[in-house]
């Protein structure tokens, strides 16, 4: 029952931009972040267009999966849409209907900041398309490994995050499973108000925690058993390592800034 | 009233990458009275089968009949067929969550709208089938209790809506040999009142204790139904399915193998009698 869901989008082609290095896929989309904010008219966006068609391309994720990386989005879309277009300020008139006034600077607006919402998600969602959810957290870790410092727990906080990610479908299944054997005990998880609803969820919650806890038992005696002692001294089985390819990629992104910045700057 | 499958075909994610058939053009009907064992190799697709039963998993194509009615029709009403149509999960106990052991028996009558009278009575009812003392752990937690009695109170809790038929999903898998014995012996007793019951096993020792017919499962087909006898008479096939067989069987393959005018056994006591024989009229050497 709860199948459909798929956690972790990424999608296991091989191209140019899944062998990236992660750490070079996270700066350069911090890089393509800033680049969208950056953008000040709607002039600004044609090179956006145009590198996110160029990496889309190169990525060889389908079309078709990256609009469906907008699709939850559609209603904070429609909200920044409506909501710059009939309250925007200014002063020239493109739309009088009764009391239903569209500004100029109103529609400029409403395109403006809808393209940006659709700009960022895209191309976040192109780094999470094209990198294995653990892959990335081992991006990010080693990013944040110069933070242990001032006493940031960088190998914990991945750890956590492999560990959480490697047990959500798990859990999920588990969910499934113990659905299915109280739906076979007359149990009704779909209709009645909230509050039987609510309380039909504690046959399923119960057992699901319990299972948690007990996984969660099982797996630290496994770390244990293996010697797990935390990050200290730990070496790495697949070692990062950056390459030609990412500063290629650097030098894209980096022309990207350089067009934005132009275009703003001419225009 | 017998459960019919017919040109059951369930296939997984279908259109997406990750299409695949789990069910392939199932044919099989499940007797009144019977206790059918189910047996073929992980991923043959006996728990999907299982599934089938009782409405959880509906076919792509083909149908699942009850008394000769479609059960994923629309007029069906499927919590009611889920209480003719018992099933137990694999690793029931795993699905315990109340406070004591009566209520968690109780949840499903409950569900079925029974007068509290009724509920405690079928709570005892179910408790004494599989052998639980309601007095002595009626009112504690299932999760203080051993596996093999917490595997019994799972199967209480489904026993307690008194289904017509059982179905069964491996239930001896993981228990100790103590516990397994009781549990085969409240099986065998719940067939000889009446009940109908489809077992799941991968102990072939088990199945050839106490299946009245077998229906053999190869990647997502039924490869053959037949009784016991004329399923282990089947070695070559099942050992090539990578199945294992009972150990008389496999004892009465050999003998032969060696020449031995010995029957075709699957069951101990079976084969001890043939020994039997063989010993007193003096052993006839074929070769």
């Amino acid at each position: 029952m709860l199948r459909d869901i798929t956690l972790g989008q990424y999608y296991p082609v091989d191209s140019f931009v899944h062998q990236l290095d992660p750490r070079t896929k996270i700066l350069l989309t911090l890089g393509y972040i800033i680049a969208v904010f950056m953008a000040s008219n709607l002039l600004a966006y044609v090179p956006i267009v145009l590198f996110l068609v160029l990496a889309i391309r190169v990525s060889r994720i389908p079309a078709k999966m990256m609009l469906r990386s907008i699709r939850p989005l559609r209603v904070l879309l429609i909200f920044t849409f409506v909501l710059n277009l009939f309250f925007g300020a200014g002063d020239e008139v493109v739309f009088r209907l009764g009391f239903i006034v569209i500004k100029y600077e109103g529609l400029m607006n409403a395109l403006h900041f809808s393209l940006r919402l659709i700009f960022l998600v895209m191309g976040t969602s192109l780094m999470t398309l094209t990198t294995p959810p653990v892959v990335l957290t081992d991006g990010l870790e080693k990013l944040a490994s110069p933070l242990r410092v001032i006493k940031f727990p960088a190998h914990e906080m991945a750890m956590m995050m492999t560990i959480a990610l490697r047990f959500i479908p798990t859990l999920v299944e588990e969910a499934d499973k113990i659905m299915k054997a109280q739906t076979a005990r007359g149990a009704d998880f779909t209709s009645g108000n909230i509050k039987q609803r609510t309380q039909a969820m504690i046959p399923l919650l119960v057992p699901l925690f319990i299972s948690a806890f007990r996984r969660a038992g099982d797996l630290a005696m496994a770390m244990e058993a293996r010697c797990y002692h935390g990050g200290e001294g730990r070496t790495r089985l697949h070692v990062l390592k950056y390459g030609v390819k990412d500063a290629l990629a650097a030098l894209v992104v980096l022309g990207l800034l350089a067009a934005v910045f132009l275009v703003g700057k001419l225009l | 009233m017998p459960l019919t499958l017919q040109n059951v075909t369930h296939i997984y994610q279908p259109g997406s990458p990750f299409q695949s058939v789990a069910l392939s053009d199932i044919n099989l009907t499940i007797d009144d009275g019977e206790l059918l064992a189910l047996i073929g190799h992980t991923g043959s697709g006996k728990s999907t089968l299982a599934q089938h039963l009782n409405g959880l998993m509906q076919p792509t194509s083909g149908a699942v009949l009850l008394d000769g009615e479609d059960i994923n029709s629309k007029d069906t009403d499927k919590r009611r067929l889920r209480f003719q149509v018992g099933l137990v999960f694999q690793y029931p106990e795993y699905q315990l969550f109340e406070e004591t052991v009566e209520k968690d028996i109780a949840f499903g009558p409950k569900n079925m709208g029974l007068s509290a009278g009724e509920v405690k009575d079928r709570v005892l009812a179910a408790m004494d089938m599989v052998g639980l003392s309601y007095e002595e752990i009626g009112q504690k937690s299932p999760f203080e209790l051993s596996g093999g009695q917490m595997r019994r109170v799972a199967l209480a809790g489904v026993l307690a809506m008194q289904p017509r038929i059982l179905v069964l999903d491996e239930p001896t898998a993981g228990l100790d040999p103590r516990a397994r014995k009781f549990l085969l012996e409240d099986i065998q007793r719940l067939h000889r009142e009446g009940t109908t019951v489809v077992m799941i096993s991968h102990s072939m020792d088990d199945v050839a204790q106490l299946a009245t017919r077998i229906a053999v499962m190869e990647k997502g087909q039924l490869a053959m139904t037949g009784t016991p006898e004329e399923i282990f008479s089947q070695y070559d096939r099942l050992t090539g399915m990578g199945l294992d067989v009972p150990q008389a069987s496999v004892l009465s393959h050999r003998l032969r193998g060696k020449g031995l005018a010995i029957d075709n056994c699957y069951q101990l006591s079976c084969l001890a009698d043939e020994l039997e024989k063989l010993l007193k009229g003096g052993a006839p050497h074929a070769s």
